[in-house]
């Protein structure tokens, strides 16, 4: 329905740098994207991705002043000469903390603030019209504070709908999103591109969406657009470039460990397509599959006893957030608490570490009654990691910050500073504030924090959310080198390639109860349990349940399992 | 349960954030709710002026009465009304407590004292009544078609969106200052040094939200941008828009005259048994 080639975003040749700031964010970018288009655009944090997207709908140079030399034509038109209200009837934006975007106390009234505020008088048929083509009346007349995240950003969303834009930018929808409510928002943007026709932009590291939902993609390294490519090529070239913090889908890597001979246009991208790619291997059998759920012999350190939480809602009525009869950590045990959004996973690591206090139960650390002990005094015992790194910058620096624990109980700790700073790369931040930092920066000090205070068990509330691939790594490696510091780690993540390649045991909840205590090998097996609880495997795991082959945690232990080719119709 | 355990169940974050949202819901089957905003916002102003123009304790007396019943039917959530009672007894006792001290014995100031707090009683319970029962989004557009600025008006009903944020981040905030924090060792008499240390956290934990708040409303003034705000507050087309649903029915015109005669039944009242 859409005449290909048409274009309708030009940017030529844009310099900009924020006023203030030392360095130009973007140096001399070029990106033409044409009518019908579903771009990702990947680049590492601080690469200038949110900056160029900024320049398409006017905010720059319109609403920041800085330098800004080249040109930006949206239909044709030139950015500079429309006003920032006019372009959002062109181009609607979704901001990656897109709670902030939200003004208003329900569905509804957000949805019609922007139709309102341009005094269309048919304004509440346009936000009636958004709603339905994401399919999200029936939260009409709930407040935004009662919705979940998902569901705030399908609202954001219909906000920049109800202008009926013809382009639309959403700046990484996966990082603050559980998977499940991530497909569901890629669903709705394909549905939008391919049923009426609107762009879409997005801005994404998670190869495995664009693999499965884009069509182009494009790489802006260092305040430039590298290469704009169809989404199969541009999946495939990403390794030429090391430097670029992205990596290519986890089947297409496989298939690029394994193979020399075929032609490069071959390789998969999508998980589907490595079935079939993958269906003339040979495989090592099965040899582990069955093999018993492995207790390491070390001691336990934490032991719950029939925990109950409750809240009141809105109607008076109780509702069980927790709700566990029995469970232990062991000493050694690198946990990863899964599930969907309210299932419960914060809630539990609070009450571990005291903050939160359930109304029945028993929660043990050693000779500790957690539930009757100040959380000042658990804290040496027990640390947590809040998932908003900021509301833990309590001092003007990083340095105060991380010595805050120390100073107030009187310790001589200057060594151990002095060691975190070494391992955790970050000495040249001690003096900054922590609220001024990169998101990836305030991660790594936000782990600083809690490791200054030398806790046997340590526990983090999704530490590689809206992280880039680079800084993801990063942070990997801290967990696994912080092993010989604390004794038990337990993470609460919705990453399943985290877990897959850092937890010795998942526990997987839903709707506040365990459903699933076990080697993350086992998970993958049990089908049932991870569709229950609304999980995405990653995508070698799926690939290996997909030929029923043992299922694998990594693409190297994938690779590993191949035995070897058939030759048949290909010459080895 | 002992006390301390009973009043931290219901003074939690949740009980809190739970009455806000009732609060913004409005009462929709409320009679008052059913009022035009604008007739409210001018039976309020009435309301809570009238007693500054009389000394008749009479007349004082019979309109808190009739607004502690207005309160009352609007269903006006008990925590607000406990709140305001502790405030009450509060001042009730303090003023018999100086009166005693300063007067050598006499209570000559009290009475006074007593006509000064009903006056200011009154204003409290007409606005907390007025003010419960209307949606924070209706007394916004009240608030705009009366004449005030737009950025005003939508500070009111922003404000009424962004409280419960706020009342989350400083509770994290507070839970991150005693994570890392110490409590005394020795807790002193009836606990002092316990209380002195909350205090203390309680204030320091305004600085840092008020960093990160400041740092989130960057991105919230660039996204009212975006959405068109900015635009609207010159476009009288976007007013008339907004206001359009605001009309005088004819339970309105109901209200004025009820009103009216009530305000006149209690000031004939008031100059037949004056006090």
């Amino acid at each position: 329905m859409v005449s290909v080639n048409q274009p309708i975003i030009e940017v030529k040749d844009v310099h900009y740098q924020y006023p203030g700031a030392e360095d130009p964010v973007l140096k001399g970018a070029n990106l033409t994207i044409n009518k019908g288009d579903f771009l990702a655009i990947i680049g590492g944090n601080g690469s200038g991705k949110s900056t160029i997207c900024k320049t398409i709908n006017g905010l720059i140079p319109h609403y920041f002043s800085g330098d800004y030399q080249g040109e930006v034509r949206v239909k044709g038109k030139s950015v500079k000469e429309l006003s920032v209200s006019v372009l959002s009837h062109l181009v609607g934006y979704v901001y990656q903390d897109f709670e902030n975007q939200l003004m208003k106390l329900t569905v509804f009234e957000d949805v019609a603030f922007s139709p309102l505020n341009f005094g269309f008088p048919d304004y509440k048929e346009r936000a009636m019209h958004a709603l339905e083509l994401l399919g999200i009346t029936h939260l009409k007349d709930q407040t935004v504070w009662e919705l979940s995240g998902g569901q705030k950003h399908l609202t954001a969303l219909a906000g920049a709908l109800a202008l009926d834009p013809e382009v639309l930018i959403i700046d990484e929808p996966v990082a603050q999103l559980d998977p499940q409510h991530a497909t569901e928002i890629y669903d709705k943007l394909k549905y939008l591109n391919e049923s009426l026709g609107k762009t879409i932009i997005t801005i994404e590291h998670h190869t495995e969406f664009i693999a499965n939902y884009c069509k182009q993609v494009a790489l802006i390294e260092d305040g430039q657009v590298k290469w704009h490519e169809d989404v199969r090529t541009g999946l495939l070239k990403i390794t030429e470039r090391h430097g670029a913090k992205i990596y290519p889908p986890q089947v297409t890597q496989a298939a690029m460990l394994l193979n020399d001979y075929r032609t490069k246009d071959e390789l998969p991208i999508t998980v589907q397509e490595a079935v079939t790619y993958f269906k003339d291997y040979y495989f090592y059998p099965d040899s582990n599959r069955h093999k018993p759920n492995l207790r390491p012999t070390s001691s336990a350190i934490l032991s719950v006893n029939n925990l109950r939480y409750e809240v009141k809602t809105l109607n008076k009525q109780r509702k069980t957030i927790l709700d566990i009869p029995e469970m232990t950590l062991y000493e050694g045990d690198r946990v990863a608490i899964v599930g969907n959004n309210g299932a419960g996973k914060t809630t539990l690591m609070k009450s571990l570490a005291g903050i939160i206090r359930p109304q029945a139960g028993e929660i043990t650390i050693g000779d500790i009654n957690v539930l009757k002990t100040s959380v000042e005094k658990l804290s040496s015992h027990i640390s947590y990691i809040y998932q908003n790194p900021e509301e833990m910058f309590i001092q003007d620096t990083i340095k105060n910050d991380i010595t805050y624990f120390g100073k107030v109980r009187n310790l001589e700790q200057t060594e151990l500073y002095e060691q975190i700073a070494e391992s955790l790369n970050m000495r040249h931040l001690f003096p900054l504030d922590g609220r001024l930092l990169s998101g990836g920066q305030q991660r790594r000090s936000s782990v600083a924090i809690g490791l200054a205070m030398l806790p046997t068990i340590m526990m983090l509330d999704e530490p590689t959310a809206s992280l880039d691939i680079g800084h993801r790594k990063q942070l990997v490696d801290i967990l696994h080198s912080i092993r010989d510091r604390i004794k038990t780690v337990v993470i609460a993540t919705h990453d399943m390639q985290l877990v897959a390649e850092w937890a010795t045991r998942v526990i997987v909840m839903e709707h506040g109860k365990v459903i699933f205590d076990g080697t993350p090998k086992l998970l993958f097996d049990r089908v049932e349990i991870w569709k229950q609880a609304g999980l995405k495997l990653p995508q070698i795991a799926e690939l290996s349940l997909a030929l029923n082959i043992q299922s694998t945690l990594s693409v190297d232990e994938f690779v590993a399992c191949v035995k070897e080719v058939s030759v048949n119709g290909f010459n080895g | 349960m002992d006390l301390t355990a009973k009043i931290k169940n219901v003074l939690n974050v949740e009980t809190i954030k739970l009455e806000l949202i009732k609060t913004a819901f409005g009462k929709p089957d409320v009679y008052l709710a059913k009022i035009d905003p604008r007739v409210l916002i001018f039976w309020y102003l009435v309301i809570s002026l009238l007693p500054w123009f009389t000394f008749n304790n009479t007349i004082l007396i019979t309109i808190i009465i009739y607004t502690a019943f207005l309160a009352v039917v609007s269903r006006v959530s008990p925590l607000i009304l406990s709140l305001l009672g502790i405030g009450i007894i509060t001042e009730l006792f303090t003023i018999l407590f100086f009166s005693a001290i300063f007067g050598d014995g006499s209570f000559e100031a009290v009475m006074p004292l007593l006509t000064l707090s009903m006056k200011i009683f009154i204003m409290s319970i007409a606005s907390v009544s007025v003010f419960a029962s209307m949606s924070p989004e209706k007394l916004s557009d009240g608030l705009l078609s009366i004449g005030l600025p737009a950025q005003f008006s939508f500070s009111i009903s922003y404000a009424y969106r962004m409280l419960p944020i706020l009342i989350d981040e400083y509770h994290q905030i507070f839970q991150s200052f005693r994570l890392r924090g110490k409590t005394p060792e020795n807790h002193g008499f009836l606990k002092w040094r316990m209380l002195y240390y909350y205090i203390k956290v309680f204030v320091k934990s305004f600085y840092p939200l008020m960093l990160n708040v400041a740092k989130r409303t960057r991105l919230t003034v660039e996204a009212l941008e975006v959405r068109g705000f900015s635009y609207s507050l010159h476009n009288p087309e976007a007013k008339k828009q907004k206001l359009a649903y605001l009309k005088l029915r004819k339970k309105d015109y109901l209200f004025i005259v009820s009103q009216l005669a009530i305000i006149l039944l209690i000031l004939w009242f008031g100059t037949q048994f004056p006090s």
